[in-house]
């Protein structure tokens, strides 16, 4: 995978619109496109459809390079933001329920899964802030509730709505939707705590 | 749509990025997303706390097609850099014209090397101990002399070695070849080709850096052989 200075500069030069802007999109489609398709299949849960997700996503990706803000979000962050939107609009048009389809994460334990699934140690290449915010974002998920942290993962990951969370845990829906708000109240809050530590 | 209050606009937008905002709820708050900035930098603070980066495990290839779909769809061919303007063809190119230069250059220094006929024997030099110290072969064709020594020989820096041809019937020596070493192959004057034959010698003086000054043999004989041909 290419560093993030890279990405941000691929991605420039896509909205560019130049001559090269295709080259450019070629390689950023070589280093990001397994990752957002894994983005993608763990929401979607069905290949040929995390297919599809990826190929809207890269679309939009291309259209929209121009709104791109380089001051602003880590470049992978921003494209995997709209594979993860394409992806949740996709299964919330599915008329299908997908709960069965959730068994193997069931058996997961979620902590273990928290740090396989996502990479928390520093990388190289990263901003400080967005290393710092990491540190934060882990230690802040570690201080919530059990259930609530995997009520939040859940929903991250594997793009669960209330009533999937509910299914899955075996829950009524008012409860889990307690979870999900108070879970990210509690990180909201631990979170702008780390932040106001720094300051 | 109306933002009632900071907290549920937190709140919104925090299921919102997580995904658990849905259907007409999601459609409200992407609209509102586009037209109110509040909307806007909420998401953004949002996004600095929720945005874990995906450990490599979690990668899939996709398709063959994919990107080939992509690339007919999106029309990227219009954006392509023009092959004559890649840093990479420009590479190639160096590296083609490089090995196309360095095969040219080969085959110049190759071809007149060619393969060296078989060279036959035709004499030992020796000194006055008997002890031989240089072999003499000639090309089949009497005009290439190789000398080969047996043992390491080489001329001082004021020093040369000239190597003689004493005829069969007798007569003055005629020069050679003039050497640093016993280790050589040079053309013979053209009239001296057809001379190295059974009966003749071949003889080795040291001579002034050079050779002889003289073009007659001024230094003592160091090796000496009969022509066997």
């Amino acid at each position: 995978m290419l560093d993030d200075r890279e990405i941000k500069r691929l991605l420039l030069h896509v909205a560019a619109r130049d001559e090269g802007s295709a080259d450019a999109f070629e390689r950023l489609y070589k280093a990001c496109a397994p990752l957002l398709l894994g983005i993608a299949q763990r929401i979607v849960n069905r290949r040929e459809v995390a297919e599809e997700v990826l190929h809207d996503g890269l679309s939009t990706i291309w259209k929209s390079a121009e709104s791109f803000d380089p001051l602003g979000m880590q470049p992978v962050a921003w494209m995997a933001a709209i594979v993860r939107n394409r992806a949740i609009d996709v299964i919330s048009n599915a008329n299908v329920s997908r709960v069965e389809s959730f068994h193997e994460g069931a058996e997961e334990n979620p902590d273990g899964l928290l740090d396989r699934l996502f990479e928390w140690s520093a990388d190289p290449g990263e901003a400080e802030d967005s290393r710092r915010a990491a540190a934060w974002l882990r230690g802040c998920l570690g201080e919530l509730k059990a259930v609530e942290r995997q009520s939040l993962v859940l929903a991250y990951d594997r793009g669960m709505s209330h009533g999937d969370l509910a299914a899955h845990l075996q829950q009524p829906l008012g409860t889990v939707k307690t979870w999900v708000r108070r879970g990210m109240e509690n990180l909201r809050a631990c979170v702008e705590a780390c932040m106001g530590g720094t300051r | 749509m109306i933002v009632a209050n900071e907290r549920w606009l937190d709140a919104l937008t925090g299921e919102y990025l997580l995904g658990t905002l849905r259907g007409a709820a999601r459609r409200r708050y992407e609209r509102a997303l586009r037209e109110e900035p509040l909307v806007a930098g909420r998401l953004e603070f949002w996004q600095g706390i929720l945005t874990p980066r995906y450990s490599k495990m979690v990668e899939l290839q996709p398709s063959s097609r994919s990107w080939s779909r992509l690339e007919s769809e999106l029309e990227l061919a219009r954006y392509r850099t023009p092959w004559y303007r890649k840093l990479s063809f420009w590479r190639g190119w160096a590296v083609a014209t490089t090995a196309a230069l360095v095969l040219a250059i080969a085959f110049q220094t190759l071809r007149p090397v060619q393969q060296p006929p078989a060279q036959v024997e035709i004499a030992r030099l020796a000194g006055k101990n008997g002890e031989a110290v240089a072999v003499a072969a000639m090309s089949p064709d009497q005009r290439m002399v190789e000398l080969r020594s047996l043992r390491a020989v080489q001329a001082g820096p004021t020093q040369s070695y000239e190597l003689w041809l004493i005829p069969a019937e007798g007569g003055a020596a005629i020069s050679i070849a003039v050497l640093g070493s016993l280790d050589a192959h040079f053309a013979l004057p053209p009239a001296q080709v057809g001379k190295l034959r059974t009966g003749a010698k071949l003889a080795v003086t040291l001579e002034p850096a050079g050779g002889s000054p003289t073009g007659v043999a001024t230094g003592p004989v160091l090796w000496l052989g009969e022509i066997k041909s």
